[in-house]
């Protein structure tokens, strides 16, 4: 009973953990037999794109800005730790953690474009830094070895290394972190006062006749946006190992849109809930059904149709059919009595 | 060899092929309201039609693209009518999302239709010319007519027809030009298959240079949408100018500076006019009620 207690005082803190805690036994089904080998990195890929696609949220949900430059941040941490490890030869936690402080000062440098340019204009500048960073992938190739593509291991530290495994228990754990920084981020008097200033859910001016400091948060939303990307693309290098540029396409920056709309905007649950539709269950379930999945194209054709199906009927996010769900169960009961 | 005005006949060309794309783009945006991420996809699904045409049939390449711009106009039409017709109460983010999700479609019905090879595709025209020392192929010449006769056919229906009319006032309040009785929704669905007509055209030109495959239109597709915002979302002019204007400066960046870093410095420098015109360069201010 206690403990039951302790738990519901906790929520949804303790229910992120829970989540946690059932999707790192996935190694566990795998060495079983349950889950197919390849599942693994298809999961942890959804794990990392959830990573980057919360700090998305914040930036597009709270602040109500948009970046379409995710995909270039998530390769500058991709590149960044590879060659912090490899070349410099830095351990996984320094390297990480060093990543991440490059990719928040970038993001305060994109902050500062958006406090002059709004809107649609924003979100295209945005894709012009993407592309700008794309292209120094491409051409910069002592850094990033361009299209022979750059390599790096699995993460070390403290003088254990992990395996394949271990490091997907690593990237779950991450990705937790990841939810509970975000939840306690937008509950925050910084949350509050984002959405204050956000076109969406407030207003710019308004907000700053309250006494809110808009350059401040501004610069706030973008670091943490890109921090979130920076990290993101950091452990996909650890656990993939391999990066060339075309890994950080315009058309991936468009998906991390894509997660936080379908999943619902301003919602933690339903950004990972986001991942998993938009990055896990063309290839978890396509590749199980007989002939369809055999067909080349077949994922894209269903992410497309998927997303096109979503927000045509669901433009709040799907983590409302729960709610809904509940409702309709409460009505049949009430017609019931 | 007159280096410059060689620079600027071939501006011309890759300039024409943007700004077709840019004004299917720009079109889209006036009367639905959304960016069309899908367009450089839907263009690169109608190369595929004509070159799969020309295959299979070895007709000229003239009848081969009539062909593909058909396809286009087709596409668009079940597109606007299928899916964009639906979307009129959402909100642009989710517009944009959706045009997301049908480049994922078209992404992957290609494979599935055409096979995952790619495929040759002539140029309109063979041979070349000499004008004042500088070459041009007759390809390129075909190319920059059909660029700039489009353009002025375009702004000629926009600004002096009736139809140009109701796109104008579909661009300027969707719900008061419904009001006063213009068929908005038969607007929208001509300006979904004009731009996609527009975007093929540019692929077809495209082709030739780097054959017809899957990423064929990206960078294309990525440097209209800034054609856009540079030229300022308020006119259907502005974008097309800034499209010649970003092909021009690539191309002289890439002889005289940098060509490695061409693309780069471009997008830099439009990231700076930005930062100096934030509504771009013909756009307006939008003044709000607070």
């Amino acid at each position: 009973m206690q403990a039951i207690n302790f738990y519901k005082k906790f929520r949804p803190y303790s229910d992120y953990i829970v989540f946690g805690l059932v999707l790192s036994l996935a190694p566990l089904m795998v060495s079983i037999g349950v889950l197919r080998f390849a599942y693994l990195t298809i999961i942890a890929g959804v794990v990392i794109y959830a990573i980057v696609a919360l700090g998305l949220n914040i930036l597009m949900g709270y602040a109500g800005l948009v970046s379409l430059g995710t995909a270039g941040f998530m390769g500058v941490g991709a590149y960044l730790t590879a060659f912090f490890t490899t070349e410099i030869g830095m351990g996984f936690l320094p390297s990480i953690l060093l990543t991440v402080a490059i990719t928040s000062i970038m993001g305060i440098v994109v902050g500062l474009v958006s406090l002059r340019v709004q809107g649609f204009f924003l979100a295209m500048a945005t894709l012009a830094i993407s592309e700008i960073l794309r292209q120094v992938f491409i051409e910069f190739s002592s850094f990033t070895n361009s299209f022979v593509g750059r390599r790096a291991g699995f993460p070390s530290f403290f003088a254990l290394s992990l395996d394949r495994n271990q490091t997907f228990i690593l990237l779950v754990a991450f990705l937790v972190l990841a939810m509970i920084v975000t939840r306690i981020i937008t509950t925050s008097y910084t949350g509050r006062a984002m959405s204050a200033m956000s076109v969406v859910s407030g207003s710019e001016p308004a907000a700053a006749a309250m006494g809110i400091n808009i350059l401040r948060y501004k610069l706030i939303a973008f670091s943490i946006a890109t921090a979130f990307a920076g990290l993101g693309g950091a452990l996909y290098m650890h656990f993939i190992r391999f990066t060339i540029p075309t890994d950080w396409t315009f058309t991936l920056s468009l998906m991390f849109v894509a997660v936080v709309v379908i999943g619902g905007v301003r919602s933690v649950a339903g950004t990972v809930v986001g991942a998993f539709v938009v990055f896990g269950a063309p290839d978890l379930i396509l590749a199980n059904l007989p002939v369809i999945g055999d067909i080349n194209g077949m994922p894209f054709v269903f992410t497309g149709l998927m997303i096109i199906v979503v927000i045509l009927y669901y433009p709040a996010g799907l983590v409302y059919i729960w709610q809904d769900v509940k409702k309709f169960m409460q009505k049949r009961r009430g017609a019931a009595a | 060899m007159n280096i410059p005005l060689q620079i600027f006949l071939n501006s011309l060309d890759s300039g024409g092929r943007l700004a077709l794309a840019t004004m299917g783009i720009i079109l889209i945006f006036r009367t639905s309201s959304a960016f069309n991420f899908a367009q450089g996809a839907i263009s690169m699904f109608c190369a595929f039609i004509a070159a799969s045409f020309l295959q299979a049939t070895g007709m000229n390449v003239w009848v081969s693209s009539l062909v593909g711009v058909l396809g286009a106009v087709s596409i668009g039409i079940i597109v606007d009518r299928v899916v964009i017709k639906r979307t009129t109460k959402l909100h642009s983010v989710h517009k944009q999302i959706i045009t997301l999700g049908l480049v994922m479609v078209f992404l992957g019905l290609a494979p599935m239709l055409f096979g995952s090879l790619n495929r040759l595709y002539p140029r309109f025209a063979q041979g070349s010319q000499t004008i004042l020392n500088a070459s041009i192929t007759n390809g390129a010449i075909v190319n920059i007519s059909i660029g700039i006769s489009v353009m002025i056919l375009l702004f000629y229906i926009i600004q002096k027809t009736k139809w140009g009319l109701g796109v104008r006032a579909t661009a300027s309040n969707d719900t008061v030009a419904r009001m006063m009785g213009i068929p908005t929704t038969i607007i929208t669905m001509g300006a979904w298959a004009v731009a996609a007509a527009l975007g093929s055209l540019s692929a077809m030109m495209v082709a030739p240079d780097v054959q017809v495959q899957f990423a064929m239109m990206d960078s294309i597709q990525i440097t209209a949408l800034l054609a856009c915002v540079l030229g300022g979302l308020g006119t259907f002019f502005g974008p097309v100018l800034a499209a010649y204007l970003i092909a021009m400066s690539r191309n002289f960046i890439a002889f005289y500076v940098s060509s490695v870093w061409a693309d780069a410095i471009v997008y830099l420098l439009i990231l700076a006019i930005l930062m100096i015109a934030p509504n771009g360069i013909f756009g307006k201010k939008i003044i709000r009620k607070v």
